[in-house]
């Protein structure tokens, strides 16, 4: 291995990235765009449930009830109204996903200590909106009913009946419940797929298009001083667009790693080195900067979007996904993520992803190294 | 304009389209796969909660306990773990999604009238998912204290309790795949449409045919339509087959217009192929079209609502969202299929298409013109 | 087998099969050192294949090769060291400015650093580009690159240059320029070998070979050639000579 020839082939690699603007967006913007994106902008939580209420009972005990529904957090009351009908016509156009209907005589109930009910129209539509916010409404009523049930028992002088169970509820792992702080590791790993392999899948194809991949191969070059060469410039910026992450995520968005930052570069550093060997393995294969293309978005891209558990549930899908889910690589890097990110694990914990990781980096170094000595280098 | 020509030039992008085997692939079975793998696995059902409890009490009352979460069909025991350190463990590698601890004293605690407190330990890394559990958790043990308060006292405590009736309209499963099939269908018209119509114009530019057209007679609106019709229809067929078989496979109730669909649907290809157009001269080579697409394409679908919910975006993206034509074509697809509105409802979303579409389509036409010269 | 001798290429009974198609049937030649060499035929004749057998980039299915005193087929890296090679495509990098490109085969070639900027002004100053060294390859005319990417390939002082279709593409007084210019290298010792399908420039090489369909068809000198081919029309030129031979092959 001859470091001239490998330096020689990675400045030459590093011109043409300066040199094409498209390029240079994937590089550096896309990975901006993507951390604005996500950290910011983007997100699987419910904060506000914009409420229209129907008040047919339109008494003080019911305009207490709305007060205290619009006081808290997460209910928005956008529209009072007087007739249902209307309040589904606002269902219907979207411009509310939820409505909630006091019937008539609901006082009356309550001050005679009936049971009585308040109606509430959710909008099923969007499944993850609808069942946070129902989760959120039942957990109001509740509170609202321990509240009556104290004051039920105050007033017929009985002594307090505790509820038999109390539930303490704990959330381990994301405390705050923020969907961006298991988003934003995750979009690291898609980072290093954009700027590791769909780059990367161009640069050799571009080669063979030119036609300069004849030329190279007459020279003294090794395949393995190529590869190295060509992946160099692309692992220093895929490095650089994940310090970066890490950086805006912690500081604009509070995304806080719990354990150690090295064995999170370690790990980025050995993914990146899997993400660059499949890019390179492309377009060794393909040849065509465009089949490289399709098959980069095909094969890297999306997969690590769609089954590494990143935001869609392995656990939701099919069994020949569940299957597939371990052969991609953003499932380890992702479970690592998780793990330094989320659950404070270190190294004693997270070692099976890393052999695995390396394990593939190996594997398809080994592949590219052979195909390009089929090749004749 | 010249409807003869451009007749036969959509004769020959035809021809071209359908000669040409690599395009097969990316017409036909292209759409199908992305539609079958999005389908299947973009969801956030709430279902199958892996559940494990420590029992310490064993006790009737615990058991009952368990048992309250075990009949519910969301939640699934799958270990009864004998100590902390073994439940904990489960958490921490992710086999567990909730998991419940019973104390020693459980039972006793609750014959004496006291409250014996249950922990409730959830994994929040998936924290949309984790809300959304906790809250089926919390509706399991409010429903085991009703009973047990009805056993321990021997009646109903009738203290005028409010019962929450929730009534689900449109997709009273909640079944996320009704939601997110549609919007898959509307993504795959606009990847379709951007990918066909750029690499097509560019694939004339690279073969130097275009030249050839520059010198006959033609007019760039001609070039323009007969480019852009043939994709217009491509895109409107696959698009009525695509969702037939998405209702088919999936089982997606459609229980609106489906002429309303078809109608948004051109609409909606006025920006997309205007887009298209307009990419193609930016462009030199298929792959850089390609590419571009890519860029340009994020973005709009990830503030579109098509994963993401609008509500929860900061304000001021909010307002950024109603230059996105895929937000207006989400809205009407999703009210057709799950809502059955019509016209009378979504009209200002077919507004909103008109106006965006003629504005994109115009000025792109405008800078293709341009360049032709 | 090692020849010893002036010969710096020595090819027996060289055979490339692509599956059943035989795209160099079993050829034998020599090239001795010092010699401007012909490789003539039409288009897929086996020109391209020879040439990228014989600087290693490709192995042979069955046969003989020898450059620069290695064998082609086991030795294929160390003959890399000893031979520049130009391709029909020139294959410069186009995004790169001619010095960016030169630098590049500097490092490739290991050319010890220290003659480094050495090099760079005689690879300029030989094909006269000192005036646009920074600007990038892409804008300079087909005969400037043509001369740049012979320079690329020269700058390690190999002892044998092939080179593919060298000048396809390029004008008359480029050429003249170009074949003159591979006078003097030969004369300095340096050995080349071209492939070209331009009868008429084919005068230039000392010695010829004519191959078609995978085989050597005639060889020797071009004089020689013509007199053989035609003995009564000494003013007949390698083109008839071509058309004479080639028709012949025609089933």
């Amino acid at each position: 291995m001859n470091p001239l020839h490998v330096k020689a082939i990675a400045r030459k690699e590093f011109y043409h990235l300066i040199r094409d603007f498209r390029s240079l967006y994937l590089a550096f913007i896309m990975p901006l765009l993507l951390i604005f994106m996500f950290g910011y902008a983007l997100s699987l939580d419910v904060d506000n449930v914009r409420t229209v209420i129907v008040d047919q009972d339109k008494t003080a005990l019911s305009r207490d009830f709305i007060r205290k529904l619009n006081a808290s957090a997460y209910f928005e009351i956008i529209r009072h109204l007087d007739d249902s009908r209307a309040a589904v016509r606002y269902l219907d156009q979207g411009v509310t996903t939820m409505v909630i209907v006091i019937p008539p005589g609901w006082t009356q109930d309550l001050t005679a200590d009936r049971e009585t009910s308040v109606q509430i129209l959710l909008d099923g539509s969007d499944p993850n909106f609808a069942g946070l916010s129902r989760g959120y409404i039942t957990a109001f009523v509740e509170a609202y009913n321990r509240d009556r049930l104290l004051s039920f028992l105050n007033r017929k002088g009985r002594e307090t009946i505790e509820p038999p169970v109390d539930g303490r509820i704990r959330v381990w792992f994301n405390e705050d419940l923020d969907s961006r702080n298991f988003i934003v590791p995750g979009i690291i790993a898609i980072i290093i797929m954009i700027v590791g392999a769909m780059l990367t899948s161009l640069v050799i194809a571009r080669e063979y298009e030119n036609g300069t991949m004849e030329t190279i191969r007459s020279l003294p070059i090794g395949g393995g001083e190529f590869l190295l060469g060509k992946a160099i410039p692309y692992f220093l910026i895929a490095l650089t667009d994940v310090l970066v992450a890490v950086f805006m995520g912690q500081v604009l968005f509070g995304v806080v790693m719990k354990s150690s930052f090295w064995l999170m570069v370690l790990a980025s550093a050995v993914y990146i080195s899997v993400a660059l060997c499949l890019g390179l393995l492309i377009s060794i294969a393909t040849k065509s900067q465009l089949v490289a293309n399709q098959m980069a978005i095909l094969i890297t891209f999306l997969p690590s979007l769609l089954l590494s558990d990143f935001v869609f549930p392995v656990g939701n899908m099919p069994k020949i996904f569940q299957i597939l889910t371990h052969v991609i690589p953003a499932t380890y890097f992702i479970d690592i993520l998780n793990g330094i990110y989320l659950r404070s694990l270190g190294f004693a914990h997270l070692w099976p992803s890393y052999v695995i990781l390396v394990g593939m980096l190996i594997i398809l170094g080994n592949i590219g190294f052979a195909m390009l000595k089929r090749e004749g280098m | 304009m010249n409807w003869l020509r451009v007749r036969e030039l959509v004769r020959k992008e035809f021809i071209q389209l359908f000669r040409d085997k690599k395009n097969r692939p990316l017409l036909v079975i292209a759409p199908f796969v992305q539609l079958l793998v999005f389908g299947y696995v973009l969801s956030t059902d709430v279902r199958d909660v892996r559940v494990a409890v420590l029992d310490h009490s064993r006790t009737r009352e615990s058991r009952m306990l368990v048992d309250a979460f075990d009949a519910n069909k969301t939640f699934r025991i799958i270990s009864y773990p004998r100590h902390a350190g073994e439940l904990e463990k489960l958490l921490l590698r992710r086999k567990v999604d909730i998991a419940v601890k019973i104390d020693p004293d459980f039972s006793k605690r609750i014959r004496r009238g006291d409250s014996s407190p249950i922990q409730i330990l959830a994994d929040g890394s998936m924290s949309n998912m984790a809300a959304v559990r906790i809250a089926y958790a919390s509706l399991v043990l409010d429903r085991f204290n009703q009973h047990m308060i009805r056993e321990l006292y021997g009646q109903r405590l009738d203290y005028g309790r409010i019962d929450a009736r929730v009534r689900t309209w449109y997709n009273p499963n909640l079944d996320s795949r009704n939601f997110f099939v549609p919007g898959i269908v509307a993504v795959l018209i606009m990847i379709l449409s951007l990918l066909l119509t750029s690499m097509a114009i560019i694939r004339e530019k690279e073969a130097g045919t275009i030249e050839q057209l520059i010198v006959t007679p033609l007019r760039p609106i001609e070039l323009i339509l007969g480019k852009i019709i043939p994709y217009i229809i491509i895109t409107q067929t696959l698009m009525i087959i695509v969702i037939a078989f998405a209702i088919v496979w999936f089982s997606i109730p459609l229980k609106g217009s489906f002429f309303l669909l078809v109608a948004a649907a051109c609409l909606f290809l006025l920006s997309t192929l205007g887009t298209g157009l307009f990419i193609s001269t930016i462009s030199a080579t298929q792959q850089q079209a390609m590419m571009t697409v890519f860029f340009f394409i994020l973005p709009f679908f990830m503030f579109s609502g098509f994963v993401f919910p609008i509500a929860s975006m900061p304000t001021a993206i909010q307002w950024l969202t109603y230059l996105n034509p895929l937000r207006y074509f989400l809205v009407i697809i999703r009210g057709v299929f799950l809502k059955g509105v019509g016209f009378e409802v979504l009209w200002p979303q077919f507004l909103a298409l008109l106006v965006l579409g003629i504005i994109v389509f115009t000025s792109a036409v405008k800078r293709f013109r341009k360049r032709l010269d | 087998m090692n020849i010893s001798g002036p010969d710096v290429v020595y090819v027996k009974d060289l055979e490339k099969r692509f599956g059943r198609f035989v795209a160099v049937d079993k050829i034998s030649f020599s090239v001795k050192k010092g010699e401007v060499f012909g490789f003539l035929g039409p288009n897929g004749a086996g020109k391209s294949t020879t040439i990228r057998m014989l600087c290693g980039i490709m192995s042979p299915t069955s046969g003989y090769g020898q450059v620069a005193g290695h064998d082609i087929a086991t030795e294929a890296e160390a003959i890399k060291h000893s031979i520049g090679y130009m391709s029909q495509k020139f294959s410069l990098y186009e995004d790169m400015t001619p010095f960016e490109n030169i630098r590049f085969y500097l490092g490739v070639y290991e050319v010890p650093p220290e003659d480094w900027r050495e090099r760079v002004e005689w690879v300029l100053d030989m094909a006269s580009l000192q005036d646009v060294r920074d600007r990038v390859t892409k804008e300079l005319p087909p005969g400037w690159r043509q001369r740049l990417a012979l320079g690329c390939a020269l700058l390690h002082r190999p002892e044998i240059l092939f080179l593919d279709e060298p000048t396809s593409g390029v004008d008359p007084i480029t050429r003249r320029h170009f074949w003159e210019f591979i006078d003097s290298l030969a004369e300095g010792g340096v050995t080349v070998f071209v492939t070209t399908h331009y009868m008429d420039e084919a005068r230039n090489c000392r010695r010829v070979v004519m191959i078609n369909e995978g085989r050597i068809v005639i060889s020797g000198s071009p004089i020689e050639i013509i007199s053989r081919v035609f003995p009564k029309k000494p003013e007949a030129d390698l083109d008839d000579v071509f058309v004479r031979l080639m028709s012949r092959r025609t089933p």
